[in-house]
């Protein structure tokens, strides 16, 4: 028995090598694939992201974004043939790395790109370090990407999870006088990043303490003893929430059904007050404050040019991450227009690609940082406001403009400090290492819409 | 009787042949698509073993497969152990856990052993994603290389792919021999009558115990090897879904015969590959399949295939496919 099922075996093993010599076969035989692709004209984009899963919504405004500047340019620039292959990794880092082996090994794509949570960022580029190929991670806010870990075929013309906190937490502390934060947290790397940015401006700005709770995402969906717990009495000037997607949208329904609008003031991360999730809130959270790098009521021409555009294709507001994704892809597009679509030499790609203008990025000027190939850019402090009909979106109210990753920090300062972490930066403003704390104040906060 | 062997001799040589010279005229995908195979079939491999020789379905095994990750992150990558310590001691460490957990778990039958273990494998997951200090929670620990060895490079797909071969192979005559041993035929009284094998004397619950042993070692392997691919060790390495993915394959290829799951494992990953090329909804059709298949051949495919040689089903395709034994008859 065992001899027959062992013959079986080994047709399985011939048939599947078989397989193998197929699916190696095809890229020679098929005019259209691998190495000829220079002469007959396409450039393979690999294109990596949640689909599934619990950041699946980002996946999909990240393609919804991207396919936009596509269909913009017909599929075309500098006179090749662009071609998308889309993989999901369902927010798995382990499938994030192996898909992006397939899209390196078996495809050739000539760009990757996509990335939605900061550690698929960070998995997925250590993998691409030594494969000479361009890494464009568009939503993916890990820092390190362009810090600590940065390695130059990385170009990211998006954001960093500190990025838009530390300027919000600044003006929280100088401005509304803010001395005392409590911050309700999840706890992975991306809230970290936004917390560190956080304490960081508050701290610099004069604050006292940023208390922090901290819980693992995705766990729960009863925040009443969390919310409970928060002592009033204290005098604590503000709850920070600093969690986003399925997990915000359960603690804003239950802050506002346990009462505590109305008792002590509630701010937000970036994403927590996002759409399509502020859709889901109640509406009694109006005045909520929270950073990003977008606002719902941008009135600048290229906003409301690729917002009509969005609107048209798909029949709702983009996002922050369908912008994300539109002027990464869009810079893209422009690179191999610019290098007339000859992409062979990578290393020529990535400088087209910084030299690419983005002054007309409908968020507002974006300029590329040319040592770590990050974004210098406008954030907007925004306030949940309700429209005419009721809906609830953000209400930009102020604009800070050139704000880089390394905020008002010396960068070699900045990277000598530890990675954010949920024991880094200290919660006591007091203990901050003091040169951090003396970094003058650089920006200027312009009323929004100036 | 060299001539009866013949054809299966050059068959063996040729599919040798095949494999160790892969990488010399496959693409790079494919190897890395053989490498995925060999870590896999270890995991299923381990799995396999318990169900088809034990008859314990083990939901703890992946843990394993994730332990030995982790303390290659830990030692090797954080701490600078060289090889082969973090290996070793990773080893050693899933043996003395599969020794702990498993004397409180053979106690236990069937669902009762099977619940237990999910309750381990479980235990060691929600761990690792809740634990930021030292196993940093859900991000987990990237940066994995493999060692250079002899001056051999295995960073190298293909001197990985070698190199794993080797390992493969070897765990596999060795599992073969374990299978066709005293032992293996003692646990297999234990698998049929653990009562009746009592009362003739053996220790049941030893044999038990070491089984598990030797199936959490496998799973500590294919581990390394797994690390070592991905370059990372993350909670999802070792999360329920991933289990019952293994178990999956062990089921599809034949729990109960011995190549049942490297024939699992083969099918499935080349599925994984095929299928997600050209459509996201892998998991679908991978479950029609696996419905398809328990519904026609509760031993899968190699049960079904059995059964056609058996003459128990499609007697036309087993005319084609074994034309002697079908005019034997």
């Amino acid at each position: 028995m065992s001899r027959k099922l062992f013959s079986i075996f080994s047709t399985l093993i011939v048939v599947s090598m078989l397989l193998a010599a197929c699916a190696t076969a095809t890229p020679t035989t098929a005019p259209a694939e691998s190495k000829p692709a220079e002469s007959t004209g396409e450039i393979k984009i690999g294109f990596i992201s949640a689909f599934t899963g619990v950041f699946s919504s980002f996946g999909k405004m990240q393609k919804e974004g991207a396919e936009l500047a596509l269909e913009e340019v017909g599929y075309t620039a500098g006179g090749k043939k662009i071609t998308v292959i889309y993989e999901d990794d369902q927010l798995d880092n382990e499938q994030a790395v192996t898909k992006a082996k397939k899209l390196v090994e078996q495809d050739k794509v000539d760009i990757l790109t996509g990335l939605v949570s900061g550690d698929e960022g960070l998995t997925v580029g250590d993998y691409m370090k030594d494969k000479g190929i361009p890494l464009i991670p568009m939503y993916s806010a890990s820092e390190d990407m362009t810090m600590r870990s940065f390695f130059p075929m990385t170009v990211r013309a998006t954001w960093t999870g500190a990025q838009s906190m530390d300027v919000f937490g600044y003006w929280l502390a100088t401005e509304k006088g803010y001395k005392k934060i409590y911050m309700i947290g999840e706890d992975y790397s991306y809230p970290w990043n936004q917390a560190g940015g956080f304490k960081r401006g508050f701290c610099r700005g004069g604050g006292v303490e940023v208390k922090s709770v901290w819980f693992p995402p995705g766990t729960t969906s009863d925040f009443s003893s969390m919310i409970a717990a928060i002592p009033l009495d204290q005098g604590y000037d503000a709850v920070l929430y600093n969690g986003a997607g399925g997990d915000a949208v359960n603690f804003i329904k239950q802050w506002s059904e346990l009462g505590m609008v109305g008792k002590i003031p509630l701010l937000g991360q970036s994403n927590t007050f996002e759409k399509p999730d502020l859709d889901s809130m109640p509406k009694d959270i109006v005045g909520s404050l929270s950073p990003h790098h977008t606002a719902d009521d941008l009135n600048t021409p290229n906003w409301n040019a690729f917002k009509d555009a969005f609107v048209k294709k798909y029949g709702y507001s983009p996002s922050a991450a369908s912008e994300f994704a539109y002027m990464s892809m869009r810079m893209i597009l422009r690179a191999i227009e610019a290098v007339k679509g000859d992409v062979s030499d990578k290393a020529k790609l990535v400088d087209a690609m910084l030299k690419v203008d983005l002054s007309d990025t409908p968020r507002g000027p974006v300029a590329l940082d040319p040592t770590y190939h990050s974004a210098i850019e406008n954030v907007y402090i925004r306030e949940v406001t309700a429209d005419d009909k009721g809906a609830l979106y953000n209400k930009g109210i102020l604009t800070v403009k050139n704000v880089s990753q390394f905020g008002p920090y010396d960068p070699a300062l900045y990277m000598s400090q530890p990675i954010d972490g949920n024991t880094y930066p200290p919660d006591l403003c007091a203990d901050f290492p003091a040169e951090m704390l003396q970094a003058a104040n650089i920006y200027e906060y312009l009323p929004f819409g100036k | 009787m060299q001539n009866k062997n013949l054809p299966r001799i050059l068959l063996l040589v040729a599919i040798a042949v095949l494999l160790v010279l892969l990488p010399l005229y496959a693409g790079q995908y494919t190897i890395t698509t053989f490498i995925r195979i060999l870590y896999f079939g270890f995991l299923a491999l381990s799995i396999g073993f318990l169900i088809g020789q034990g008859g314990m379905v083990s939901f703890t095994q992946t843990a394993f497969f994730g332990f030995t990750g982790y303390v290659i992150g830990l030692l090797g990558l954080e701490r600078g152990l060289a090889f082969p310590l973090p290996e070793l001691l990773g080893l050693a460490g899933v043996l003395l856990t599969a020794l702990l957990l498993g004397m409180v778990a053979v106690r236990a039958y069937k669902i009762v052993f099977l619940m237990i273990t999910l309750a381990f494998g479980q235990i060691f997951w929600a761990f690792a994603q809740q634990n930021t200090s030292l196993l940093h929670g859900w991000a987990g620990i990237r940066g994995i290389r493999p060692p250079v060895l002899l001056g051999i490079d295995f960073y190298n797909t293909a001197n990985f792919y070698w190199g794993a071969l080797v390992l493969f192979v070897l765990g596999l005559y060795l599992l073969w021999r374990i299978t066709k041993s005293p032992f293996g035929l003692v646990l297999n009284g234990t698998r049929e009558s653990p009562r009746r094998m009592a009362a003739l004397g053996y220790p049941v619950y030893w044999i038990r115990v070491v089984a598990f042993l030797i199936s959490a070692f496998y799973a500590g392997l294919g581990g390394i090897l797994a690390a070592y691919n991905t370059g990372i060790i993350t909670p999802t390495t070792i999360q329920l879904s991933r289990t019952i993915w293994v178990l999956l394959m062990v089921i599809l290829g034949g729990a109960s015969y011995f190549w049942g799951p490297v024939v699992g494992t083969i099918v499935v990953v080349w599925l994984d590959v095929l299928v997600s090329g050209i459509t996201g909804r892998f998991n679908t059709i991978i479950g029609i399949i696996f419905v398809i298949t328990v519904l026609f051949s509760p031993n899968g495919l190699l049960g079904l295939l059995d059964d056609i040689r058996r003459g128990e089903k499609f007697p036309k395709i087993r005319k084609f496919l074994f034309p002697k034994a079908a005019s034997g008859e």
